[in-house]
């Protein structure tokens, strides 16, 4: 190794002190999540009739390779249906600390109704708060758990730390 | 018979089918129609195969190939079915060829056209036969671009079938099933073509034994109403035990998901129950996963029961024993405890020194006789005679006869198992009903096949049999008057019946309930079997009568029975019984020094008690359980969440823990070495089909007489498929079999205005009992019958028909 190989090196990191810096200064500031980011689940509902896409079917649970999802299904009542057909899922959970985001609930989804969104902010303090149910992940919640109890608490809405652009698969999902 | 199946060479008995040859050769059709037990019809047209088979000459000798030298092949010009062709002599079938291939993708692909593929909601997805066949034979790509055909999705056939009109593929299993194996035809194809369905002209499925379509339907058709949607087949934990509904032990499959009993499947016992079961050990498992169970010990403090460690409950009981010397002490269990449970009570008896010791309900006469008779004898039997009312007692039995009616003898296994497609076996068969008789003070089911059905007078058991047996001793006696209104019979059909019954190469008499709890109708009864040379097979009133009898859980004299102990003990530990029911043992129980209730609810007993210790349901336990023809049968635990409830062995050790004991059966490991002593088996290896020794650890411990209830009353007390004490937390089965029925005759609902469907509460004995009323002609007049309880066996028993209480009329008609 020659003081020239030292040289090119340190001219290196003398170059990158000339440029934008990559770093986000998160969470002041906001990051960019790329299109193809998996992150906390969408549970989605059909934009015309605003039934829930889940029919139960437990699927997403038999490809989940960390064993992170629990589905417990039942008989729709035809006079107020949760979902179209007979069957809905009357619980659906996911552990999102057992959760590894392969996105295999995705791919196994046969209508579509569980897709893997933009949202990482789900940093919290007890075990069972990191076990996201239905009212969790449908369409219309933003943000983890404790961001929206954070935001209940001081009144305010839910401030997301990223931005992210659309993605045509997470209908009604407006972020 | 030589058969070559892809190059194997096989050597079948003549009459075997094409299919099973393929299935013995190691190869494999798909096929949909075709079921165990049932007759091949080919209607679903997957398993063809090119078929081919040598021809004879004239002179008999082969067509030879002039080509090899060896006999010709000549191929039948179409694919055959092969589930309804039989193998010939020089046979040859080959299913790998591309024409075969075609047809059977092509078969797949025409029995989806109209197939919804809504397979995420089905609750067969995962163990379907048409998915996993289309997966194998189809082509994964419709090429059906148009409409499909649409149907009901969600038909209540009954209160415990759901059907699916959209899924059903015509394989006519479930319409077969119903007119061959219980023989009660309910379902039909309704219409023709692409619009045929699956309909009934009755109101529900009026049989006892509708589960089994759910499990042999080969699509999503028919499923089980009680666990629609509660989980998909891949998330069952699947237990193989043995029902312990009734004293026939029919192996079934218990499906649990986070602790819960979901569903109970029928199982593979060949000499058992084939692959059926009724509807009662089907559907009769929800009362397990009610919110009331019992999941902590109670003990009572200062007036009120509270909840306590096993330890310190324990500690109580043992405490309290200390006073008491070994007399004082009574221990009984129901008897449906395993013999490891017996084990442990035994121990714990012998522990506190006391001889009161028993089972109950247990019948007065003894259910070990000398011909027992197994359930394969009774399926070839050539003349039954059955005494009650075997579709509600044991509805196995009741299907084994039916077997014998076709006159088929149970299938050999081939090496794939059972044949699946049994040619013997036909639609619509001729039944030899002349073989069956059946008696019985009311109208039972099974007498609609009977070629002999008789009324004997409620409570007339010795009598019926006594005058039969005069006929046995000699076929030339004449009956009088009395003997004839006993059997129910004249002279003349009475001689005919014995006649047959000795004449026969095997006759098989059942006795049910009705005939053992007294001890002169089983000693009649006996004594008539044993003059007509026919084997005897004596239905227990629970899953392990036999067992108990046999391991001895008996008391040391006849005082100290069951009904003894709750009079004379100071002390009493009764497991899964609730005697508080009856007002006057209610007051007895009052005054007893010490009552330990071990039961999985809170029981008008548990009520009364000093501890309460939460009990392990039948579903909840390992161990063996001995069946009515003697088959030692194993018993496995579902994973069901039931907090700390624990069998009698749990409850053996806690106890021996806190006197400083370590008793023999404080676990089941510890009670099956003293098992293997007894009987010489190793029960933690027992086979799921059970194992029926002949030789050692035969016969009855000791003979003893229960308690006989009264030989008058205006109340028959019958045996029931659903059991009555878990009856309101059953759902599903509370609404299909409509409740526990009083059956009146409309003479006497008229005269005690009572109308059909009415519920009503009635002292039965010194029990208040809830009923719904069922008018039906079924009974005669002065007679009315209501389901039994562990603790109100079948027998007469005297009601106050002045108490009757109504407490609700429904508006619904109920046949």
């Amino acid at each position: 190794m020659s003081v020239i190989d030292i040289a090119k090196g340190m001219g290196l990191t003398l170059g990158y002190m000339f440029k934008r810096p990559v770093t986000v200064q998160y969470p002041r500031d906001k990051v960019t999540i790329q299109p193809r980011f998996r992150g906390r689940h969408h549970l989605l509902r059909h934009p015309d009739t605003g039934l829930e896409k889940c029919i139960g079917c437990s699927l997403c649970a038999a490809a989940c390779p960390a064993y992170a999802i629990y589905v417990e299904a039942a008989e729709n009542d035809p006079a107020d249906p949760v979902s179209p057909g007979e069957r809905y899922a009357k619980i659906y959970e996911i552990n999102m600390l057992r959760c590894i985001f392969c996105g295999f609930c995705e791919e196994a989804c046969p209508t579509g109704a569980v897709v893997l969104g933009h949202e990482f902010e789900m940093a919290d303090f007890r075990y069972q708060d990191f076990v996201y149910r239905k009212e969790d992940m449908l369409v219309g919640t933003k943000g983890g758990k404790w961001q929206r109890r954070e935001a209940e608490a001081k009144g305010k809405d839910v401030k997301l730390g990223f931005e992210a652009g659309p993605r045509p698969e997470l209908e009604g999902v407006d972020y | 018979m030589k058969v070559r199946v892809n190059d194997v060479e096989l050597d079948l008995a003549p009459g075997t089918s094409a299919i099973d040859a393929v299935f013995a050769a190691g190869g494999d059709v798909p096929y949909f129609c075709s079921q165990e037990y049932m007759s091949p019809i080919g209607a679903c047209r997957m398993c063809l195969a090119q078929v081919g088979a040598p021809r004879k000459e004239r002179d008999g000798s082969w067509v030879m190939d002039e080509a090899t030298g060896q006999p010709k092949i000549f191929w039948f010009p179409n694919l055959m079915a092969t589930c309804t062709t039989q193998v010939m002599e020089g046979m040859v079938i080959d299913t790998l060829s591309e024409r075969v291939k075609t047809a059977q993708n092509g078969m797949v692909e025409f029995t989806l056209i109209n197939h919804p593929l809504d397979c995420p909601v089905c609750d067969k997805g995962g163990a379907c036969e048409l998915q996993d066949r289309s997966y194998e034979f189809g082509d994964g790509l419709s090429r059906f671009q148009f409409d499909k055909r649409h149907n009901e999705k969600h038909h209540p056939l009954s209160d415990l079938i759901t059907l699916d009109r959209e899924r059903c593929i015509q394989c006519k299993r479930c319409v077969r099933y119903f007119e061959e194996v219980p023989g009660d035809e309910v379902l039909d194809f309704i219409e023709r073509t692409a619009h045929t369905y699956i309909g009934t002209a009755d109101h529900g499925l009026p049989s006892n034994f509708t589960g089994n379509i759910a499990d042999i339907c080969p699509v999503g058709a028919l499923l089980d109403a009680s666990s629609r949607f509660r989980g998909r087949n891949w998330e069952y934990d699947h237990t193989r035990t043995t029902s312990m509904d009734d004293a026939t032990g029919a192996a079934i499959i218990v499906d649990a998901r986070t602790g819960r009993i979901e569903r109970i499947k029928a199982a593979l016992n060949p000499d058992v129950n084939k692959t059926w079961i009724d509807d009662g050990a089907r559907f009769g498992h929800e009362y397990v996963d009610s919110s009331d169970r019992l999941t902590t010990p109670l003990v009572r403090r200062q007036g009120k029961l509270e909840p306590a460690t096993w330890d310190e409950a324990t500690a109580f009981i043992a405490e309290r024993l200390k006073g008491l010397s070994g007399k004082d002490v009574g221990i009984a269990v129901r008897a449906d405890a395993t013999l490891e449970e017996g084990v442990a009570a035994m121990a714990l008896a012998e522990e506190l020194g006391t001889g009161q010791l028993d089972h109950a309900p247990r019948p007065a006469a003894t259910l070990i006789g000398n011909q027992t008779a197994t359930i394969t004898d009774l399926a070839t039997a050539d003349a039954i005679l059955v005494v009650g009312d075997l579709t509600e007692e044991a509805g196995i039995l009741d299907l084994r006869v039916k077997d014998a009616l076709k006159g088929v003898t149970p299938p050999t296994l081939m090496p794939h198992g059972v044949p699946i497609a049994d040619l013997r076996l036909k639609e619509r068969m001729p039944r030899r009903r002349e073989i069956l008789a059946v008696a019985a003070p009311y109208r039972v089911d099974l007498m609609r096949h009977a070629g002999t059905a008789v009324h004997y007078p409620a409570g007339g058991e010795a009598a019926f049999f006594r005058a039969l047996g005069k006929l046995a001793a000699d076929a030339n006696a004449v009956l009088v008057e009395a003997d004839e209104a006993a059997t129910g019979m004249s002279t003349a059909q009475a001689r005919a019946l014995v006649a047959r019954l000795g004449a026969a190469k095997q006759a098989v008499v059942v006795l049910g309930g009705l005939a053992l709890t007294r001890r002169e109708s089983a000693e009649a009864a006996r004594a008539f079997i044993k003059a007509v040379g026919a084997k005897e097979l004596a239905v227990g009133p629970m899953a392990n009568s036999y067992g108990l009898e046999l391991l001895g859980v008996l008391p040391s004299h006849e005082r100290y029975g069951y009904a003894g102990m709750l009079e004379g003990s100071k002390a009493l530990i009764l497991s899964h019984l609730d005697p508080a029911q009856d007002g006057e043992v209610a007051e007895r129980l009052r005054g007893k020094d010490l009552l330990v209730v071990h039961d999985i609810f809170m029981t008008e007993t548990a009520h009364l008690a000093d501890v309460v210790l939460p009990a392990a349901s039948v579903y909840e336990r390992d161990g063996t359980v001995v069946n009515l023809e003697g088959r030692f049968l194993p018993v496995r635990a579902a994973p069901v969440d039931a907090g700390s409830s624990t069998d009698l062995t749990g409850v053996a050790r806690a106890l021996g823990e806190a006197m400083g004991k370590r008793l023999e059966g404080r676990s089941v490991r510890s009670a099956r070495r003293v098992l293997k002593k007894r009987f010489d088996i190793d029960f933690a290896e027992l086979p799921d089909t059970g194992l029926l020794p002949r030789t050692k650890g035969r016969g009855p411990a000791k003979a003893l007489a229960g308690e006989a209830p009264a030989a008058t009353g205006n109340v028959l007390v019958v045996p029931s498929m659903a059991r009555a004490e878990y009856l309101s937390r059953n759902r599903h089965l509370a609404a299909a079999v409509g409740g526990n029925r009083l059956r009146v005759n409309p003479e006497d609902a008229a005269k005690h205005n009572l109308t059909a469907g009415a519920e009503v509460r009635l002292k039965v004995g010194g029990t208040w009992r809830q009923a719904v009323v069922h008018v039906t002609d079924g009974v005669p007049r002065g007679l009315m019958t209501i389901p039994s309880l562990p603790e109100q066996p079948v027998g007469l028993a005297q009601a106050d028909l002045a108490s009757i209480v109504v407490e609700q009329v429904r508006l619904e008609v109920a046949s």
